[in-house]
C-alpha cells in the first residue's frame, strides 16, 4: 500500500512530510522513498509529521533505519510538529533520547 | 453500545478497513481520541505481530477482533486460526528503549508499546485458536 509523502526543501535540508497514517500496511512503501533520498545522497533530513495522524512501530522502524544510515554518514535527522498522541509513542520508545524531536520545523532546521 | 465485530483474512493491508471500523466504534460510543488511538496502535501491533511471527497453517488464515466496552474499560480480543504463538511470552525487558542510536535494536517494539499503554496483556490458546485480550481504561471525555 502506498503512502503520500510530500516533499519540500529548506536551508539545504530536504523536509519529508508524511500524510496520514504510517502502519504496517505502508510502512514499507515510506522506507523505500526515504531509503532512497539517502541513497541519492541527502545528507539533512528532516520529518515533518504536522500531516500525520497515526504511526506505529512499523514507521517507527524505517525512522531509526534512517538515522542509523545518517548517523553513519556524517548526515543529520530530527523530527518536528509532532501531535501529543504521537511524541508520547516516541517517547516510552525511547526515540526521542536518539532522534532529535522539535515542536516547529524552524527549530528542528536549526539541528539539521 | 453495540459491540464491534470483525473478521477479516490474515494480510497487513487489512489493518487499513479495520481502524476505520474503530474509528467509527469511537465516535458511536463516545470514545476519548487518545483511546481510540491507543486501540487501533495495539491493533496494527498484535496483527503485524500474528502475521510476521506466527504461523498460518490454515487454507484461510483469519483474524477476528472484538471491542467492547463497559464501566469505562474497552475490552480488545483478538482471535485467530494460526498455530500456537504466544508473543506475551517474549520477555518484556529484552525490549531496548535505552541504548545508542548505533546499537539500538531495530526490532521488538510493537509488543512493548500495546503494553505500556494497556492495562494488561493476556494470551490463552482456546479451542484450537490464538486469543489475546487486552483491557483499556479510560476516563469518559466530560459531557
Amino acid at each position: 500500500m502506498n503512502i503520500e509523502v510530500a516533499e519540500e526543501r529548506e536551508g539545504g535540508a530536504l523536509i519529508l512530510l508524511p500524510v496520514g497514517r504510517l502502519d504496517s500496511a505502508n510502512a514499507r512503501a515510506f522506507e523505500s522513498i526515504v531509503m532512497e533520498h539517502i541513497g541519492n545522497d541527502e545528507r539533512r533530513l528532516i520529518f515533518d509529521f504536522g500531516r500525520l495522524s497515526f504511526i506505529s512501530s512499523s514507521g517507527m522502524r524505517v525512522l531509526l533505519i534512517a538515522a542509523k544510515r545518517l548517523s553513519a554518514n556524517e548526515g543529520t535527522i530530527a523530527l518536528c510538529n509532532m501531535q501529543d498522541h504521537i511524541e508520547e509513542v516516541f517517547r516510552v520508545s525511547g526515540f526521542d533520547q536518539i532522534i532529535p524531536i522539535r515542536d516547529s520545523r524552524q527549530a528542528a532546521l536549526e539541528l539539521a | 453500545m453495540p459491540d464491534l465485530h470483525v473478521s477479516l483474512p490474515a494480510k497487513l493491508t487489512e489493518v487499513r478497513n479495520l481502524s476505520a471500523a474503530v474509528e467509527r466504534f469511537g465516535d458511536a460510543n463516545a470514545l476519548p481520541q487518545p483511546t481510540v488511538f491507543i486501540i487501533n496502535l495495539a491493533l496494527d501491533e498484535l496483527i503485524t505481530n500474528a502475521i510476521m511471527h506466527g504461523t498460518f497453517d490454515a487454507p484461510d488464515p483469519k483474524i477476528d477482533i472484538h471491542l467492547e466496552i463497559e464501566q469505562n474499560i474497552v475490552t480488545l480480543i483478538m482471535e485467530d486460526n494460526g498455530s500456537p504463538f504466544d508473543p506475551t511470552g517474549m520477555d518484556a525487558d529484552d525490549v531496548d528503549t535505552t541504548s545508542s542510536l548505533e546499537d539500538r535494536a531495530v526490532g521488538g517494539l510493537g509488543l512493548h508499546l500495546v503494553r505500556t499503554f494497556a492495562h494488561d496483556l493476556n494470551y490463552e490458546f482456546v479451542d484450537g485458536r490464538n486469543r489475546l485480550t487486552v483491557h483499556h481504561h479510560f476516563k469518559p471525555e466530560s459531557e
